[in-house]
């Protein structure tokens, strides 16, 4: 069953580049003079890789915050990050920054992240619950401070900031997809560095602590290395929500697992979610491709509302 | 080997005692006395720098070092991640004993439940899969807390005979079973209110003044047997 996953999976990578509003010819991809090379290696493919890697860094910053705070609901995007790299964007699409949306939106991210993480040190234990409605209530802030910059921008403005906030996956050239695939395998590496740490966070804090980890340094590495991949990969792609929550949630009901052992499946397996998503982005409509945060929250908001559901019955 | 120096907080109040070399200790008092409390200040859970362990300050010494030193046994299993397995939790714990997982599963009769997830087991058996795991980790001086409060008489007869064997090292134990506390024999330490009431060997605390002193009518004592007087 695995194997067949696995198999499908790297199919689905293989002629995930070859589909889309025009057709490309396997045939002509190493022609040079063609159309369909131009196509391929500088718009598919990179954008199969940038939605490849994309999706497999929100899927482990997502395991990893819910390993951390205790809680299947808390992604770096329900905490508020996501919001906050939106709104260092559109303030500097508003304020002529405009070559430096990337910066602002990592900006605008980590700057959420020290907001959260001054809040935590203040909630003793990682009190979750009132994590959660810290991150509410940022977005809430986050949303209103949006709407100044919208009040106070121009319509070509108005409009681009709108489009941040759908998620695009449009990326130019293989060269400027490697941001993305360096921040994420990097921080592939560091998770599976902590893994027994991580292994031994997973029964409790305090039996961590009483067998020698040291709790609060590991924490630390961990969420700093997720906020700053996140930062990143928001900058580049815009907030694409909802892939961090659902692929570690059905990846831990499929493998039944401990989380530790679940961090290359989910790495891999957001991935190619993503990718998949992205394809049907691409094909669904016919004048132009709906913009990938739209797929994934349609599949993501309903499946919140299920989790919702699951724990309270429980 | 353990001094706690003039130790104060919410609950606890001008707590200062001090254990001498293999020294073990049995701490006695009503609900909501500060016992899981004193226990959590003990092994660092709650850090202060009033205590001593074995010369080095706690407050000081590495995560580590720490480890090699105390560890706690809490009351109930915590564990978050509802997939890790008692073989798996055991293999976490195996930190400086000599004996293997598998000799520990044997002496605790766990062998039927090696693969299944920890969160599945019953109290009673979380409890034994706690004991199996201060086996393992070995530390110098272990603190457990109320650990036969959830078993049946076979049971607490099996962890009585581990509790005082070699497998464990040092040993602080916090109960409410009486007779487990006069048949170690250790040295008794009673609180109330977060203080400290008694400290002193275990046969004057059970010297009828002092029995009556702390528990009044409630207890009936039956040849060296204490039973609650319902």
């Amino acid at each position: 069953m695995k194997y067949i996953f696995i198999a499908l999976s790297i199919l689905l990578l293989l002629v995930a580049p070859f589909f889309g509003q025009m057709e490309v010819s396997l045939s002509k991809i190493n022609e040079l003079s063609s159309i369909d090379y131009k196509l391929f290696w500088d718009l598919r493919l990179p954008r199969v890789v940038v939605a490849f890697f994309t999706g497999a860094l929100l899927g482990l910053s997502g395991l990893v915050f819910q390993s951390l705070f205790r809680n299947p609901m808390s992604t770096p995007f329900t905490l508020g990050v996501a919001s906050g790299a939106t709104l260092g964007t559109a303030f500097a699409i508003v304020f002529g920054f405009i070559s430096f949306v990337a910066v602002f939106g990592f900006l605008g991210a980590i700057m959420t992240i020290v907001v959260l993480f001054v809040l935590t040190s203040k909630l003793k234990g990682y009190d979750t619950t009132s994590l959660l409605l810290v991150g509410i209530a940022l977005s809430f802030f986050y949303s209103a401070a949006l709407m100044i910059l919208f009040y106070l921008s121009d319509e070509t403005q108005s409009y681009e900031i709108v489009r941040f906030t759908m998620g695009s996956l449009d990326i130019v050239g293989l060269l400027n997809t490697l941001p993305v695939v360096i921040v994420s395998i990097l921080l592939l590496f560091i998770a599976l560095r902590y893994k027994d740490e991580i292994k031994i966070l997973l029964t409790s804090y305090d039996n961590a602590f009483l067998k020698g980890i040291e709790v609060r340094k590991i924490n630390t590495i961990l969420l700093v290395s997720v906020s700053v991949a996140i930062g990143v990969a928001v900058s580049i792609t815009g907030p694409i929500g909802f892939v961090g929550l659902i692929v570690p949630h059905i990846l831990k009901t499929l493998y039944k697992k401990s989380a530790d052992s679940l961090l290359v499946p989910t790495f891999f397996y957001s991935g190619i979610f993503l990718v998949f998503c992205d394809l049907i982005a691409r094909n669904i409509g016919s004048a132009s491709d709906v913009p990938i945060g739209v797929i994934t929250s349609f599949i993501g908001g309903p499946f919140f509302i299920y989790l919702l559901i699951r724990r309270k019955r429980v | 080997m353990l001094h706690v120096n003039n130790f104060s907080n919410a609950i606890l109040s001008e707590i200062d005692f001090e254990l001498v070399k293999d020294e073990n200790l049995i701490i006695l008092g009503s609900n909501g006395a500060g016992k899981s409390t004193l226990a959590k200040v003990m092994c660092g859970i709650i850090d202060s720098s009033s205590v001593k362990l074995f010369d080095e300050n706690l407050h000081v010494i590495s995560a580590k070092k720490r480890s090699e030193l105390i560890n706690y046994v809490p009351p109930k299993l915590e564990i978050f991640d509802e997939y890790i397995s008692v073989n798996e939790y055991l293999q976490l714990s195996k930190l400086y004993s000599h004996v293997s997982v598998d000799e520990v599963i044997k002496l605790l009769g766990l062998q039927s439940l090696k693969d299944k997830a920890c969160k599945t087991l019953s109290s009673g058996e979380q409890q034994l899969l706690m004991l199996a795991s201060s086996i393992l980790h070995n530390a110098k001086l272990t603190i457990f807390d109320e650990p036969t409060a959830n078993l049946d008489p076979q049971k607490t007869l099996k962890v009585y005979d581990i509790l005082k064997s070699e497998s464990i090292q040092n040993r602080v134990i916090i109960t409410h079973d009486l007779t487990l506390a006069y048949k170690l024999g250790y040295k008794i330490l009673y609180m109330s209110n977060g203080k400290v009431e008694f400290f002193d060997d275990n046969e004057k605390f059970f010297e009828k003044s002092n029995l009556d002193k702390f528990f009044g009518s409630s207890l009936k004592r039956i040849d060296n047997h204490f039973v609650v007087n319902i």
